[in-house]
């Protein structure tokens, strides 16, 4: 097969080829019948302290808790709005943006054996999502009170207009409903069922055994009928970085999600017998490499210095080599992949040293005896390994046109420290997540005014009184297409003005033995309920 | 109270001097560190606004000075309580219990292994010294030392778990396999051969070079040569004598190893996915766990006394020039 | 050359593949000019396969022949820098203890003791997670980890000196103690001490591979850990990428060894 996949939508043709010929053979795999029971063992990502995804709404949460406890919607490839039903049937905003209603999934039962009634959603978002819970925070700001009239309907009412398609995108991420019986009247950040999950999901929580496993069991009294398939799903945690892709090939486990096997060893991986490559099913939790700037030092201040590193940056080089192939060039805060929000038509800065140089001559940096102009402390956020490749490639990228680019390597609790609360750092590299709407984790990056030591967020020293605006009013505008067009135009700005440079949009790949069916068959599917995921004995 | 107890408590409380000095160094680096462990919490969990962030610290006592923390940890730890884990959310007590034995057994196995295989190639290379024999040994397993053990550990993964398939590629056991008995401990030690392989090597050859040495110089005393001269046999000599008295200096190294033994851990527990003890101190680190950090030192520190301990009293079996209490 | 006539066949073989390396580390800027970290052709190139990248390249382009020159420039010196750092610091801690001796020698002692107690791998990965990794702090993290050993042997080396004739005449001649100390006993003690050598540096190359194996290496230098550590995770795909660093490490520390067993059996053969 192809050496490289170099998108998704051609890795999905040839998958379709593929199924067309095995259909030609007569063995079509639509007509094969699932078989049902057996376990799955995953590559484990982290233990999270607090596995509550209500609470910590966050991937290595959601990549087992989502199979225990479920939100109201979850992102779907074909369903209205991208959206298919779970906890909630329908959902609908009112005009004034004051209140949202929910009709909610009758005949569900929470692990425990009680029914889930709208109460629970009551319960859910006033007491966790909009208290606790550190997306619920901003999406939920303006919830007033919950109403429930019946069993099955709850309508959020809030104090100022809300904008619905805000609250529609962030469904999949914010609504995971908790039972009201088990965390009512006790402190919830610390109730033991942050742990031992309950929820109505197709798997019940098993068992966790510290620095080993996760497993979660069938869910025999699950809602939707003939599912979950499965028996049981293990997590496995492995810490070293080549074990995920040994496992695979020895068998020891059949899934590695999140880019577990790095993307260096996909190549020879893909090659394996028996072994599958999946480069889709992350579009709603697509990661942005960026450069952030700290507009606080007088070169960076300088808009054709900023303009300068941007014409730096081989973006080819960087998808290319350091992603090979599994990423896409990007030109702003909003992925391509999100239709609704994404603005085209913006300033974009070929990679062009010559134009670089010239830019920071006409800013003043010439060259000095040793050739350098400036120096810079480049911190690159430790979380990947892409993020320290493309710090190790900044560096030398800037050399090219003479920023002599100084990495300072930290590890993780240090390097938030020295960006987000001690603003000590020139540029970084970071990789901020879309969320599906941008008014979720995007904007923060934006805003200014925002105090010292909050993470992911604008703690550059920038402040641009016009985006600040577009924000502000994005935030009630209820019309979802003059909302986004305020979105477009604050890429347009952010292009022009630089306050950071995104240069590519990348999200992970799955590897599994080719016996798992059904895989990556949503936006956000390794953390979203597996109900139907099989595996052929 | 049995002898090897109250030894046991005398050698523990005479080290009280350096635990302390031990727990107040660790916790002055860790507070020195950047970061601490909220800025570690909101890595893994997204972000959280300033209110949210200042309630964490305040509930994590991160909040206040380090004084006041540490006064508040030793006030505790004087009560026997180890304290509150924040990057586990469970108490110190609880996780550290799960974690130990793991390490131990691995670092017993290992050093038994390195003991027993090393000193035994030693003799055979110390008993003729610059023989080919010798030579060879000698320069392999100089060899050995010099590979790094985690190098060792990947290339073992992929001839044996992967192309070979005879063992498994990483844990301590098979997951949730309702396994007990015999079959459950033949389970562990299949999950351990290659951990403990590549934990024991670099030993192994420095025993065999230690033992070998020491022979090469008892060769050399009047007393082996009186014994030739009477006419006792090469082999006699070798075992009975020589390497009798060479096998001292190794049995001290072993207590003076233990501490090294647990840091080589560190790496061979994150190779081989074992959920030991070295792997926590790893995460304790990054995820400025203080508490957590300082139990597992204690720890370590306690399990070197021992070690040592029983070094000592097998020392003094097999040098009956030596007493025990000493 | 006395010392040379002294060697045996393995320690001249060391001390022989010691030069070698100290001359690459030292010609490196001129076999291999320009930053050893600069991208220079297609990335993964086998080794071999192009007269100009005759090791090959690794994933981002950058040529391993470069790296491991100048690798053996920053391995070198984190290596020798860090040995000497703890010899010196431990036999300075050894000959105060040993010469001082009461309540000096025994809060020294209980410090050594604590040091020791805590394995020194952890200690350094501790150290260096404070400090962030740079050569600098490799050096002191490393050292952090290892002094005790010296401290131990001078210590004892300097108490069964310190009632020899010479140190008596010195205390007669009415020199400060501090100055018998340091210019009487020390060099007497430092003998013994300096035999750890050899394992000292071999130690230290590995701590420093273990480092960087766990990220922890200096992100603006090559070292051959670092190599290492960025090369294992295309282990199957390209396994020159570790091998050649590899290599270069166990011949280096085979040589430190070889060389240090060398001089101390000529010391020995010397009365």
């Amino acid at each position: 097969m192809s050496r490289i996949i170099l998108n998704r939508r051609a890795f999905l043709a040839a998958t379709a080829s593929a199924g067309a010929i095995a259909a030609l053979g007569g063995k079509g795999w639509a007509a094969e019948q699932p078989v049902k029971g057996g376990r799955l063992i995953v590559a484990g990502d982290s233990e999270p302290a607090n596995l509550n995804p209500a609470i910590v709404a966050s991937n290595g949460v959601f990549f087992v808790a989502s199979k225990v406890i479920e939100p109201l919607a979850e992102q779907s490839y074909e369903g209205k709005d991208g959206l298919s039903p779970r906890l909630a049937t329908s959902w609908e905003g009112s005009p004034d943006g004051l209140s949202a209603t929910f009709k909610l999934r009758e005949g569900v039962t929470w692990h425990d054996g009680k029914s889930f009634t709208s109460a629970d959603v009551a319960f859910s978002a006033l007491e966790v999502w909009k208290k606790l819970q550190n997306l619920g925070r901003v999406v939920f700001k303006n919830l007033d009170s919950v109403d429930t009239p019946d069993d099955h309907t709850a309508i959020l009412k809030f104090s100022q207009p809300t904008p619905f398609q805000l609250i529609r995108n962030a469904l999949p991420v914010v609504t995971s409903v908790v039972p009201k019986h088990i965390y009512e009247g006790t402190d919830i950040a610390k109730n033991p069922a942050n742990q031992q999950l309950v929820g109505t999901g197709p798997f019940k929580f098993g068992e966790y055994k510290p620095g080993e496993y996760y497993l979660l069991k069938r869910n025999d009294a699950y809602w939707q009928k003939d599912e979950p398939l499965l028996d049981e799903i293990v997590y496995q945690f492995l810490p070293d970085r080549a074990a995920a892709g040994n496992a695979l090939e020895a068998e020891q486990i059949q899934l590695a999600a999140f880019s577990a096997v790095p993307l260096a060893d996909l190549d020879r991986i893909s090659k394996v017998p028996g072994l599958k490559v999946y480069a889709n099913g992350y579009e709603g939790l697509t990661y942005q490499l960026i450069v952030e700037i700290n507009h606080r030092r007088k070169e960076l201040a300088d808009l054709k210095v900023r303009q300068a590193i941007a014409h730096a940056i081989d973006h080819d080089f960087v998808v290319k080599t350091i992603f090979l192939g599994y990423a896409k060039s990007s030109s702003g805060p909003v992925p391509a992949y999100d239709k609704t929000f994404f603005e085209p038509d913006v300033t974009k800065y070929a990679f062009d040293p010559a134009k670089a140089e010239a830019l920071l001559d006409e800013a003043g940096y010439k060259r000095g005896a040793d050739g350098n102009r400036f120096t810079l402390k480049l911190l690159p956020a430790p979380f990947f390994n892409e993020t320290k490749q493309f710090g190790n490639y900044l560096r030398q990228a800037l050399a090219k046109i003479g920023i002599d680019a100084q990495i300072v390597s930290n590890d993780t609790p240090a390097h938030l420290k020295a960006v987000y609360t001690d603003h000590d750092f020139d540029i970084t590299v970071a990789t901020p997540v879309y969320r599906s709407d941008p008014a979720i984790s995007t904007t923060i990056l934006f805003e200014s005014g925002l105090p010292a030591g909050v993470p992911f967020s604008n703690q550059y020293g920038y402040a641009n009184a016009e985006i600040d605006k577009l924000i502000k009013d994005a935030a009630s505008t209820i019309d979802a297409d003059k909302r986004a067009g305020l979105y477009k135009e604050l890429q347009k700005k952010a292009a022009h003005d630089l306050p950071l440079i995104n240069v590519a949009e990348f999200s992970f790949i799955t590897v599994a033995r080719d016996s798992v069916q059904n895989v990556s068959d949503n936006p956000r599917w390794a953390v979203s309920n597996w109900s139907n995921v099989w595996v052929k004995p | 109270m049995p002898p090897l107890v109250s030894l046991l408590l005398k050698r523990l409380l005479g080290a009280l001097p350096v635990l302390a000095i031990v727990l107040v160094g660790s916790f002055l680096l860790l507070e020195a560190a950047s970061g601490d462990a909220v800025d570690s919490y909101v890595a893994r969990s997204g972000t959280l606004d300033a209110e949210q962030l200042a309630q964490l610290r305040q509930e994590w006592g991160l909040d206040k000075g380090p004084a006041y923390r540490f006064k508040a940890y030793a006030t505790a730890l004087a009560q026997g309580d180890l304290g509150w884990s924040t990057a586990y959310q469970r108490p110190v007590g609880a996780v550290i219990p799960e974690r130990l034995p793991i390490t131990l057994l691995l670092m017993t196995l290992a050093t038994t292994l390195a003991f027993f295989i090393g000193s035994l190639l030693g003799v055979i290379a110390g008993a003729s010294p610059g023989s080919l024999r010798d030579r060879f040994l000698s320069v392999t397993s100089l060899a050995i030392y010099a590979v790094p053990g985690f190098w060792l550990g990947l290339v073992l993964i992929v001839i044996f778990a992967v192309d070979l398939r005879w063992l498994p590629v990483g844990g301590i056991e098979s997951i949730a396999s309702g396994k007990s008995g015999f079959a459950r401990l033949g389970d562990i030690g299949a999950h351990l051969i290659l951990p403990v392989t590549s934990l024991a090597m670099v030993y192994l050859a420095l025993y065999l070079r230690l033992m070998r040495d020491r022979m090469g110089e008892i060769w050399h005393e009047p007393f082996v040569q009186s014994l030739r001269a009477r006419g006792i046999g090469h082999w006699r000599i070798v075992w009975r004598h020589v390497a009798r008295n060479a096998v001292l200096p190794v049995v001290t190294m072993l207590g003076l190893q233990a501490a090294a033994m647990l840091g080589g851990s560190v790496v061979v527990e994150s190779v081989f996915a074992i959920p030991g003890f070295g792997r926590l101190a790893a995460e304790a680190v990054a995820r400025r766990d203080t508490p957590l950090l300082l139990g597992i030192i204690l720890c370590s520190a306690i399990t070197v006394i021992v070690a040592n301990l029983l070094v000592d009293l097998a020392y003094g079996k097999l040098d009956p020039r030596v007493r025990t209490g000493r | 050359m006395n010392a040379w006539r002294n060697l045996n066949g393995e320690g001249r073989m060391g001390a022989v593949i010691l030069t070698a390396l100290i001359l690459m580390a030292l010609l490196a800027p001129i076999l291999a000019p320009g930053d050893p970290l600069a991208i220079s052709g297609e990335p993964l190139l086998r080794p071999f396969a192009d007269a100009a990248h005759p090791l090959g390249t690794d994933r981002l382009g950058r040529d391993v022949l470069a790296g491991l020159l100048h690798g053996t420039r920053t391995t070198l010196l984190v290596a020798f820098f860090s040995a000497a750092a703890a010899l010196i610091v431990g036999s300075v801690v050894g000959t105060l203890a040993g010469f001082l001796g009461g309540i000096a020698d025994a809060i020294l002692m209980r410090i050594t003791e604590a040091f020791q107690t805590v394995p020194g791998f952890l200690l350094a990965l501790a150290a260096i997670s404070v400090t962030g990794p740079s050569v600098p702090t490799l050096i002191f993290a490393i050292s952090v980890g290892t002094w005790t050993q010296a401290a131990r042997v001078t210590r004892a080396e300097v108490l069964s000196l310190r009632e020899r004739d010479f140190v008596a005449a010195a205390r007669t001649l009415g020199m400060h103690p501090l100055e018998i100390a340091f210019r009487e006993i020390l060099p007497n003690a430092f003998g013994p001490a300096a035999s750890l050598a050899a394992i000292s540096v071999a130690a230290a190359i590995l701590i420093e591979a273990a480092l960087s194996f766990l990220g922890f290496g200096d992100p603006n230098r090559v070292t051959w850990g670092s190599m290492i550590a960025e090369g294992r995770t295309v282990l199957r795909s390209a396994p020159y990428l570790s091998i050649v660093p590899g290599i270069a490490l166990v011949v280096t520390v085979l040589a430190v060894h070889l060389l240090g067993r060398g001089l101390s059996r000529s010391e020995r053969l010397q009365p």
